[in-house]
């Protein structure tokens, strides 16, 4: 990917999937109207009202909840929430993936060991165990949030990355670098980083997929920070209140933008794998993740 | 191999065991309620909570503590749950069936789809009804698992009402025999289907790319060169092959079913250890909790040596890595 034709190429093959054209446009569209119709609306998704259970009307487009606080801004800035979580998970645990796997295979021996014994170890036990009981302590702020979910959400996609370094360290333009007495950062930088860059993009689009499935499950559980709104938290509560009509318009929307949400980034990164990754890779990709 | 397959999982264990010591006692905040819980820390008297503090060495060093902490648990104690006035093993021991059957239930019926289903669209790859199984599958896979039962229940229970609307049984009914079995399965139904369609993607999406793998290999075209129908090459020879990684896999689907079915007993109120979860979390009782978490760890890491003793059985090649 170092001249300008590969480069043009990897664009093509990237805008030749239908999965990531589709996938692509309603993420945009969803994050862009988390973004803008706040600013339109003006709605305040805090502001409690003695209208309870209104159906939706002019002023509430979605109507209200329990305590007469207007749905719809709930419902948008509940997905600002999901989309920084999204993003913050997606950067962090990225970076910690890419990090990791990278100094296991450059460094190799017992440090390699040690990263890879320890990955095995965490992943043994399904992480929502792991932060379900974490969170039922601390009751996690957005950003603490991240953090968890990041921790635990790396480690898959260390392996990955390790795998293909190892691959790469092996080509014969590196061992040229090497002997041209390169050190591994410029190594790292020039010739390992631009090949990882399809992987890396799947990575980044599972941690965040991740994420926004479970920030939706904390606030579910009801173990997260009460202050925030959040898609998950609105789910909950909206099923107190499933005997009468109110779910119409305050779950199925909530249950709607989270399903949108989540099915636009597993199309992207499905069309992802199967532009750039292969099959045998899929596969153990698949039997192990959770 | 295996001796460092069992090293990891004996690590696991160790990783959870150290978290659930550590959480309470390292949190800012009063110890004595993170350990106990909230109902603990409200309604005992001094004298029996100093009694707790030097049962458990609370005054003494982490190490010390750690010590009492394992000895407890060595003894099968999990501990107290003061907010259900019980022992966290026998509030468990009585859920745990629950929770078994559906996940049991829902295991089987999931894989056996998701190998049926992988098998025929892989068998066709490319054509129309492959696209579209595979579609729908992954589609179904972006959904979060308590979506997928909320959905069933609102639409199945609450405006047909062709289903209760939750629970394991109709209480004080007195239904005996096969009124009894009836009744259980008609409050099984619904969260069964709920977390079988969450876990047949992952047995579907592993059998489909197995399959793939598999159909390339000369044995399928010498098979095929026997005249063997391709009824018999899909499902004798292709299918058989393609069994191995679903089994191998085996642990992680039982993990994944066990966190699934957390989610969508809460929605039915199903009476498991997901309810139960839901429960302890609401009323802050951490022996609970830590309790029925322990539990579901040993379960997965119990699981997963099981699941690498019949790979190993069943496929010979692993024997040898």
């Amino acid at each position: 990917m170092v001249d300008y034709q590969a480069k043009k190429e990897f664009l093509a093959s990237f805008l030749a999937s239908k999965e990531i054209i589709l996938g692509g446009c309603l993420a945009i569209i969803l994050a862009a109207s988390f973004l803008i119709l706040p600013w339109l609306l003006k709605g305040d998704p805090y502001q409690t009202s003695l209208n309870i259970f209104t159906p939706p009307n002019k002023e509430y487009l979605l109507g209200t909840n329990d305590v007469g606080q207007d749905i719809l801004a709930g419902l948008l800035l509940g997905g600002q929430n999901s989309l920084k979580v999204a993003v913050g998970v997606g950067i962090l645990s990225t970076c910690l993936a890419v990090g990791f796997g990278v100094l296991a295979a450059l460094v190799g021996g017992r440090l390699d060991t040690f990263i890879m014994r320890m990955i095995d170890i965490i992943l043994v036990i399904p992480n929502i165990f792991i932060i379900i009981l974490v969170s039922a302590y601390l009751k996690p702020s957005l950003g603490l949030e991240i953090i968890l979910i990041s921790l635990l959400t790396w480690l898959g996609g260390a392996r990955v990355i390790r795998a293909q370094v190892l691959s790469l360290k092996e080509r014969t333009h590196v061992y040229a670098a090497i002997l041209f007495g390169a050190n591994l950062a410029y190594i790292f930088f020039r010739h390992i980083l631009p090949e990882l860059i399809p992987l890396v993009l799947s990575i980044f689009l599972q941690g965040a997929r991740r994420a926004i499935f479970m920030e939706a499950a904390l606030g579910f559980l009801g173990i997260v920070d009460p202050n925030v709104i959040s898609w998950g938290t609105m789910i909950n509560q909206s099923l107190n209140f499933f005997y009468l009509d109110v779910w119409r318009w305050w779950l199925l929307p909530t249950a709607g933008a989270l399903s949108l949400s989540l099915i636009s980034l597993t199309l992207i990164g499905r069309g992802l794998e199967e532009t750039f990754i292969s099959n045998s890779e899929r596969r153990s990709k698949i039997a192990t993740d959770q | 191999m295996r001796k460092k397959k069992i090293i990891t999982y004996l690590a696991a264990l160790g990783f959870i065991l150290i978290l659930n010591f550590l959480l309470p006692r390292l949190l800012p905040g009063d110890p004595f309620m993170a350990i106990y819980g909230e109902e603990a820390a409200l309604s005992l008297s001094e004298a029996a909570k100093e009694e707790l503090r030097a049962k458990m060495n609370l005054d003494k060093s982490l190490i010390a503590q750690f010590k009492v902490y394992l000895l407890t648990l060595a003894k099968g104690d999990l501990g107290y749950s003061y907010a259900l006035n019980q022992p966290v093993r026998t509030v468990i021991s009585k859920v745990l069936p629950w929770t078994l059957l559906l996940v049991g239930s829902a295991l089987i019926l999931s894989t056996l789809i998701g190998l049926i289903l992988g098998i025929e669209s892989g068998w066709r790859r490319g054509t129309r009804a492959d696209r579209w199984i595979l579609l729908t599958v992954v589609g179904l896979s972006a959904l979060p698992n308590f979506l997928i039962g909320i959905l069933l229940l609102l639409f199945f229970a609450v405006q047909l009402g062709w289903f209760p609307l939750g629970g394991a049984v109709t209480p004080y009914s007195g239904f005996t025999g096969t009124a009894y079995l009836l009744d259980v399965f008609k409050h099984l139904f619904l969260p069964l289907l709920a977390l079988t369609l969450a876990q047949v993607p992952r047995s579907y999406l592993l059998t489909r790319a197995s399959v793939l793998g598999n159909l390339s290999y000369p044995y399928v075209r010498t098979a095929a060169a026997k005249g063997l129908k391709p009824l018999q090459i899909r499902y004798k020879h292709v299918g058989r092959n393609s069994l191995l990684p679903i089994s191998a896999s085996l642990g992680v689907s039982v993990g994944s079913a066990l966190a699934g079915s957390l989610f969508i007993e809460i929605v039915f109120s199903y009476p498991g250890m997901g309810s139960l979860i839901h429960q302890a979390i609401a009323q802050r009782d951490y022996p609970l909790l830590q309790g029925i978490l322990l539990v579901i760890a040993l379960t997965v890491i119990l699981a997963n040596l099981a699941t690498d003793i019949l790979a190993s059985k069943i496929d010979p090649r692993i024997r040898k890595e």
